[in-house]
C-alpha cells in the first residue's frame, strides 16, 4: 500500500484492488499507518482518499543526503589540507 | 557492486601521490581535516595495517565530546594506492559496539583509492557503504516499536519498491 501511495494518493478501494485481503483488513492497516504518522487519509463524501505524509518519506531520504553532504565536506576539507601542504613544502 | 546507500565521490587533486597518501593516513594530517569546523579531532590513531585501530575523538566548542571515541578496524592497505576500514570491526576484527547516537551510531566501510596521474597529480576516489541505516533511521523517528510488524513488514516493501524505482 505504502508503494503504491508513493506514486500519488489512491482511495481505499484502489488500495485495496490489488491485496488479497478484505476491505476491514485493509481499513486496519490504513488506520495503523495513519496513526504512525506515515499517511494521512481525508474522507470526500464516499471516498476517503490517502496520502504518504510528506515529512515521512523524506526522513528515509534525507538521511543519505545528509551522509552524502557529510562525505562531500570532509573531502572538500582534505583538499584544501593538501594544497596548503603542497604550498608548505614549496616554500620548504 | 553499487548500492543505493553507498557513496561515491571522485576528484582528481592538483598534489602528488605521495603527499595525498600522507594527507589520508598519516593520522596527524587526518586530525586537520576529518571533522567539520568548528568541530575538531582532538585524537586520532590510525595503524595502517589490516586489522589496525581507527579511533577519534571529535570535540566542539558546544561541549560536544565523542569521548574516547568507538574504534573501527582497517581492513585493507595497498601503500600509496587503496585504504579501507570499517566502523562495523573493532580493532583486530572484533565485532564493534555501535554508539546509541550520532556519528558513531551507524555502521559504515570506506574505501579510498588513489591513482597517480602523473604531472604531480593524483585522482582518488572515496567509497562509503552503509548499511541500511535510512530505513532504521526512519523507523527511529517514527517512534516504531517491535510490535508493529506488520507496519514495519509493509514498510520493507516499501523501501524495496523504491530502490528497484530509483
Amino acid at each position: 500500500m505504502l508503494a503504491r501511495l508513493a506514486r500519488g494518493p489512491a482511495s481505499v478501494s484502489e488500495l485495496a484492488q490489488p491485496l488479497e485481503m478484505s476491505l476491514p483488513a485493509v481499513m486496519q492497516h490504513l488506520k495503523a499507518l495513519e496513526d504512525s504518522g506515515l499517511i494521512r487519509s481525508e474522507k470526500k463524501g464516499r471516498v476517503r482518499t490517502c496520502r504518504l505524509n510528506p515529512g515521512v518519506l523524506a526522513s528515509a531520504e534525507q538521511w543519505l543526503v545528509d551522509r552524502r553532504s557529510e562525505w562531500e565536506k570532509r573531502h572538500d576539507r582534505f583538499e584544501e589540507y593538501v594544497m596548503d601542504l603542497k604550498d608548505k613544502e614549496l616554500k620548504a | 557492486m553499487t548500492d543505493k546507500l553507498d557513496l561515491v565521490l571522485e576528484r582528481t587533486i592538483d598534489a602528488p601521490i605521495d603527499l595525498v597518501w600522507a594527507a589520508y593516513t598519516n593520522p596527524e594530517h587526518l586530525k586537520r581535516w576529518f571533522a567539520p569546523r568548528p568541530y575538531e579531532i582532538t585524537e586520532c590513531e590510525l595503524d595502517p595495517r589490516p586489522g589496525g585501530i581507527f579511533r577519534i575523538r571529535m570535540q566542539g566548542p558546544d561541549g560536544f565530546d565523542t569521548g574516547h571515541g568507538n574504534p573501527g578496524c582497517v581492513l585493507e592497505v595497498v601503500e600509496g594506492k587503496k585504504l579501507a576500514w570499517t566502523s562495523a570491526l573493532a580493532p583486530q576484527y572484533r565485532p564493534a559496539e555501535m554508539a546509541s547516537e550520532g556519528c558513531e551510531s551507524f555502521p559504515m566501510t570506506a574505501i579510498v583509492t588513489f591513482e597517480d596521474l602523473g604531472n604531480g597529480k593524483t585522482a582518488y576516489k572515496a567509497v562509503a557503504l552503509h548499511a541500511n541505516e535510512a530505513d532504521k533511521e526512519k523507523h527511529e523517528q517514527m517512534g516504531f516499536n517491535e510490535g508493529w510488524g506488520t507496519v514495519a513488514g509493509q514498510l520493507e516493501e516499501f523501501a524495496q519498491s523504491l530502490r528497484a524505482n530509483a
